[in-house]
């Protein structure tokens, strides 16, 4: 076994047995905290597939903000932090089911493919040092001949949500209501 | 298997990673072994001096704070975008400039009205 | 790194750009007029809303794309198809303004982020029509449902309202993750995102298992969206519990959007798999027919109802486009007819529950409609007629769009599919008919609340639904243009 194989094993083997805690812990605040340590396995994956730039922000937005975010929410709510009930509901067997069926397509799907289908050769890893992708992605974002729509959209998309986020959750000042 | 260049950048964090952990478990295992053990009442409470705790270390926050996170996410992911743009600022032509700028402006059109909600006060 | 300028023309993609400007510009104006002040931002929107389609209209037949990326596909493409939907998208807006107006006022709604909120989620259907990419349709469907999940949700802390935004967004965000899903899918088997590129690869390449499962999560994803059976278990709830100018919007907005991301993935990206996904369109069809209209029967309360003829009308739409899959131009013209006449007519009744709720929630129920053409007799006409063309019944836009939508299925020998849409229709003539009958058979003490605003928009949709019901081959002849220029980018010109 290469070094790679065992960090992939690791990383991998992290970010699942971490991933099963998350449904199956009876105190939400644990899941929280074990939702966080699957996050940081997907970020290790990503840095294996050569993409360390979307671990980063794996990092920066899943567990820098995504579960803070999270943790926040199970602490304001007083119930929730005491809540020891089962994490299953009568819909779990029903939820098993599906997950596993959909499991073995994809695995037949991906791995057929892989071996005999559109990629003889696999596809190649980037090579290029970190900085390079990272100023590239840059570019990318803003220029016209790139992905500057998609970019611009997804600053509408977040002025949405923010908008969205602050009346939501922000109490109605007195005298409009 | 060779990894590739973009690995092996990634292999001195493994190697932190790996040492973190260990350094600050051997301070403790070599006290854990070398310390002696005389235990009494007073030193088993969880304050040596002080006033004794009462309740739940567990407590309510206000749900204000919870806005705080939620402005903190989109403005996270905002730096995110932000950072490869700034990375490769030096190379981009005016109308790349513009779609940045552009980006930055709609969500301080966000910032905006959540200040004008009152959100940044703090309470 | 060389640096090629491509071609930059922004008013090609002005339409969408107006709707954005007024929404972000909204909310700096909020900023700084007082709190008493709040009537500006309704004409911002109707504004916005009206110089956008102005100016979409003036580039009709254009075909322009727009920003080429270095791989020579555009990531955003304005033909007769895009400006079609932008069309449709942006008189939804400009009618929906007009219904919600009294109905905010009582209701305690009339916010500058109403209808902030409602130009963001224009400006995602918007995208959605013109995406020409598959990471864009993402963001456009996200852009169009999130201001949506808040609207949703406007009336808390009222606990239907709370439950409505809550199911909606937990359910939307599933399927917005099962159709990124599919999007990474169809990615990995083809190393593309942009529409034009995977079906090249598709041509090159054929299809494989990885295109089809890929296939099969956007489909989901996109069946979530327009509520087909069996993704619909939200819709009863959401629309029950949101706002009801929302309701409205929601009903004949997203749905539309829905349904230009499943024409632009299923007929420009992956037509070649047709044989694989007409079978699911036309099952998924049939169960959305049978279950839409037989559950609507059972409702008694008006917004519950109409949820379930919306599944019912989304599923009239997959004839049409199961039909596309043997006959393109007719079944996606008749999808664009059918969805043009749903705005009209399914605005239109809602228009009229609007203006039956005294308060959230009061007034909603199918007695309440007992005895109002005795007080309301013009409204009341109106309603019956919108009645009579959501059932399909001529001279009406519904009968001349279930008629094209037949047609092309006939045309593509899907007969037993057209079997069951005319025996679900003359099923749905009962729960439809009913509200007429109430309203005339019975005395009651229901009350309209109506504004000049509300009543000129009613009447607009009626003479709307009556010209397409008379008068429907002008506008089949640009749904059949639309599909045209759309299906021209497949034939590689």
């Amino acid at each position: 076994m290469t070094g790679e194989q065992f960090v992939f094993l690791a990383v991998s083997g992290l970010t699942i047995v971490a991933g099963i805690l998350v449904v199956t812990l009876r105190n939400l605040f644990h899941a929280a905290l074990a939702m966080m340590l699957s996050f940081l396995g997907v970020a290790g994956i990503y840095i294996m597939l050569g993409a360390g730039f979307l671990a980063a922000a794996q990092l920066l937005i899943y567990i820098g903000a995504i579960s803070i975010l999270i943790i926040f929410a199970i602490m304001l709510t007083r119930r929730m932090m005491q809540a020891q009930d089962t994490p299953f509901n009568s819909q779990a067997g029903a939820g098993l089911v599906t997950a596993v069926l959909s499991f073995i397509l994809l695995v037949f799907v991906i791995t057929r493919l892989w071996r005999n289908e559109i990629f003889d050769s696999p596809p190649e890893v980037p090579t290029a040092i970190m900085n390079q992708i990272v100023v590239q992605l840059g570019s990318d974002f803003v220029s016209p001949g790139a992905y500057v729509i998609p970019f611009i959209v997804a600053s509408m998309l977040l002025l949405a949500a923010l908008i969205g986020a602050v009346y939501v959750a922000w109490p109605q000042v007195e005298d409009e209501a | 298997m060779e990894g590739t260049p973009v690995q092996n950048d990634w292999y001195f964090i493994l190697l932190f990673v790996v040492l973190s952990p260990i350094l600050a478990a051997v301070p403790m295992l070599i006290n854990y072994l070398l310390g002696p053990r005389k235990p009494n009442f007073i030193k088993q409470q969880t304050y040596e001096c002080g006033v004794e705790t009462v309740g739940d270390a567990w407590v309510q926050f206000k749900v204000q704070y919870y806005i705080y996170a939620l402005v903190f996410v989109i403005f996270d992911i905002e730096a995110v975008f932000l950072f490869p743009v700034a990375a490769a600022y030096g190379q981009l032509p005016l109308f790349a400039i513009g779609a940045a700028v552009l980006f930055i402006l709609l969500l301080a059109d966000g910032l905006a009205y959540a200040w004008g909600r009152g959100v940044l006060e703090w309470v | 790194m060389e640096f090629t300028p491509p071609e930059i023309n922004l008013l090609i993609v002005a339409p969408v750009l107006i709707i954005m400007a007024a929404g972000s510009l909204g909310m700096v104006i909020d900023l700084f007029m007082p709190d008493g002040k709040k009537g500006w931002a309704v004409w911002l929107a109707a504004i916005g809303l009206l110089l956008a389609l102005a100016q979409n209209i003036a580039l009709w037949n254009g075909n322009y794309e727009t920003f080429i990326p270095q791989n020579g596909v555009a990531m955003v493409v304005m033909d007769n198809f895009a400006i079609f939907l932008n069309a449709t998208f942006l008189l939804t807006g400009l009618l929906v303004i007009p219904l919600s107006r009294s109905y905010l006022q009582r209701t305690g709604l009339e916010k500058p982020e109403y209808y902030m909120l409602l130009l963001f989620s224009i400006s995602g259907m918007m995208l959605m029509g013109m995406a020409n990419d598959l990471i864009l349709v993402f963001l456009a469907l996200e852009v169009l449902s999130i201001p949506l999940y808040i609207m949703c949700g406007m009336l808390w802390p009222r606990p239907e309202s709370e439950e409505s935004a809550m199911k909606y967004f937990l359910l939307g965000a599933f399927s917005s993750a099962i159709f990124v899903f599919g999007i990474a899918l169809v990615y990995g088997a083809t190393t593309t995102t942009a529409i034009p590129l995977i079906f090249d690869a598709v041509a090159a390449n054929g299809l494989n298992a990885m295109i089809v499962t890929g296939l099969a999560f956007l489909m989901v994803g996109a069946g979530f969206k327009v509520a087909a059976v069996p993704f619909h278990m939200w819709t009863p709830d959401v629309y029950e519990g949101a706002p009801t100018p929302v309701t409205a919007f929601m009903s004949v907005g997203a749905k539309i959007a829905g349904f230009a991301a499943l024409l632009r993935v299923l007929m420009l990206a992956l037509p070649q798999a047709s044989g694989e996904w007409v079978t699911a369109v036309a099952v998924l069809s049939t169960l959305t027919l049978i279950i839409g209209n037989v559950v609507a029967i059972r409702q008694g309360n008006i917004k519950r109802m109409l949820a379930y003829s919306s599944i019912a009308h989304a599923g009239y739409i997959l004839i049409a486009v199961a039909a596309a899959a043997d006959n393109p131009s007719a079944g996606v013209s008749s999808a664009l007819f059918y969805m043009f006449a749903y705005l009209f007519t399914n605005l239109g009744a809602f228009g009229m529950v609007i203006a039956l709720e005294r308060n959230y929630g009061e007034g909603n129920l199918l007695d309440d409609f007992k005895g109002l053409a005795k007080r309301h007799p013009w409204l009341s006409l109106a309603m019956a007629y919108f009645m009579l063309s959501l059932t399909g019944i001529p001279p009406t836009g519904g009968f001349s769009a279930k008629f094209y939508v037949f047609g092309a299925a006939i045309e593509a020998e899907l007969y037993w599919l057209v079997l069951i849409g005319v025996i679900t229709s003359v099923i749905s003539g009962y729960y439809y008919l009913r509200v007429v009958y109430l309203m005339y058979m019975f005395d009651g003490e229901g009350q309209l609340i109506t504004g000049r605003a509300l009543q000129f928009a009613v009447f607009v949709m009626a003479i709307s639904t009556l010209v397409l019901g008379l008068f429907p081959e002008g506008l089949f002849n640009l749904t059949a243009e639309a599909t045209l220029s759309a299906t021209r980018l497949l034939a590689g010109g």
